[in-house]
């Protein structure tokens, strides 16, 4: 299952739009929240109305999304019957003003649907044009741009070139652990947007983009990159983190990483605000570097205060967090 | 609930516990069901150690309730009783009567004293 996002008018319907059309999307089922101006046209299109469901806590990312489960369950079962071919992906575009959290909550959390659907990307789709307006102004773009593992440029072919050249460093500062692709007028290289992680799996964190430093400011929201010097105790990490999300998780917009438990392999943790996908165990490394990487995307919680806490916990942890400085390499494609 | 032996249908495993479930799903259906209840059993006392180190801080301490449930004290006699690590914070909070903060310096401070110490 693939979520796409992205701000209003950004381009996300044209991208589906031209994504569809490829030959290896035929068993692809769309669901989207509204008809836009650029009709999509392909067989499993399906229109969900946004319908949450606020949970007693009432923080808005740990809402179910009922709308959702409900088509996702619809199309379940007709797979299942064999009425539809069978199904290869779900993609679900957002609206524009949505918070990619609550998809992830409903589909983790759901009873059927966590055995059946698993989310390997989120995209994310930003504005060449208007990009730098809608992350001054928009908060709910910040946290899209936050929450995605790929960000597509789009409008690139209409934009000014210093413009977009200023835009990607930004977009990489924000989210240092999401691939950043460019799109003019929606073409995009389809295999190379819907590949997951090099490994098979979405977390595994690509190297940061070129910042000679490891510290990353952008206005309120702050990006630390940390490794340990050595295996650390999962179960300690664990409540550690665990109580950093009750007391702070809305201010933690994204964390992703592989984090070295003294096994064979890391265990994979990739997390938007509170919802985290379930930690994954790999039976190896994907490279040569076997250190724990974890990238924390936060807004208001400063980097040294996350080192701190850190600091203060590693007799539980086993090992002391160092900042991971950022290779010098970039790595856009 | 069950009210015979008092456990829950789960149907949510929770982030923190999903690596002893996907161990025991990986050793295979004829793997030792005894080794995944020991394995389990082991996971949740170094749990219980380890979350208490933290709590001891605000004055609560947890115990394992028969490999089940955790339940959740303070000084005065408050219990909670807690499924998870998920559920254990908001509870700790509403006993000790502030948010439990890793970030709060306080709290980093008693841990490097009980480190150094």
């Amino acid at each position: 299952m693939t979520v796409v996002t992205g701000f209003l008018g950004s381009g996300k319907t044209t991208l589906l739009g031209r994504v569809l059309s490829e030959p290896s999307m035929t068993n692809t089922a769309v669901l989207v929240n509204e008809f836009g101006e650029v009709g999509l046209d392909h067989h499993l299109l399906r229109r969900v109305d946004e319908r949450t469901v606020l949970l007693g806590s009432g923080c808005v990312c740990c809402t179910t999304r009922e709308d959702l489960v409900g088509a996702l369950l619809e199309l379940l079962d007709m797979d299942q019957r064999g009425k539809i071919p069978r199904l290869d992906r779900v993609v679900i575009e957002t609206t524009g003003l949505a918070d990619p959290a609550p998809i992830l909550y409903t589909i983790f959390t759901d009873p059927v649907l966590q055995h059946h659907f698993s989310v390997d990307l989120v995209l994310t789709t930003v504005d060449a044009v208007n990009g730098h307006l809608h992350l001054d102004r928009n908060p709910e773009s910040l946290k899209q741009v936050a929450a995605a593992d790929k960000i597509v440029v789009t409008k690139t072919d209409i934009a000014e070139s210093s413009t977009v050249r200023g835009l990607l460093p930004r977009l990489g500062t924000i989210n240092p652990s999401a691939r950043i692709l460019e799109a003019a007028f929606g073409e995009v290289d389809v295999d190379e947007l819907f590949r997951p992680g090099e490994m098979g799996s979405h977390a595994v964190p690509e190297s940061p983009v070129a910042e000679p430093h490891e510290l990353h400011d952008v206005g309120e929201t702050h990006s630390v990159s940390v490794t340990f010097d050595g295996p650390i105790d999962w179960t300690a990490f664990g409540i550690w983190f665990s109580m950093l999300l009750h007391a702070r998780g809305e201010d933690v917009l994204r964390v992703k990483g592989l984090l070295d438990v003294g096994e064979a392999g890391p265990i994979v943790l990739n997390g938007v605000q509170h919802i985290i996908h379930p930690p994954e165990h790999l039976d190896g490394w994907p490279d040569e570097d076997h250190d724990s990487r974890i990238i924390f995307i936060t807004k208001r919680i400063r980097p040294e205060e996350i080192l701190g806490s850190l600091d203060a916990f590693q007799k539980l942890l086993g090992a002391r967090p160092v900042p991971r400085r950022t290779e010098h390499s970039v790595s856009l494609p | 609930m069950c009210v015979l032996c008092g456990q829950d249908f789960v149907a949510q495993v929770h982030w923190t516990d999903r690596h002893i479930e996907d161990r025991a799903r990986a050793s295979g259906p004829a793997a030792d069901p005894g080794e995944y209840q020991r394995d389990r059993r082991r996971d949740r006392v170094h749990r219980t150690v380890l979350t208490n180190e933290v709590l001891r801080h605000y004055g609560l301490r947890v115990e394992d309730w028969s490999g089940s449930k955790y339940v959740l004290r303070d000084r005065k006699g408050g219990t909670e009783l807690i499924q998870h690590l998920g559920s254990l914070w908001p509870a700790a909070a509403k006993l000790a009567g502030r948010p439990l903060d890793p970030l709060d310096p306080g709290l980093r401070e008693a841990l490097s004293a009980a480190h150094d110490g």
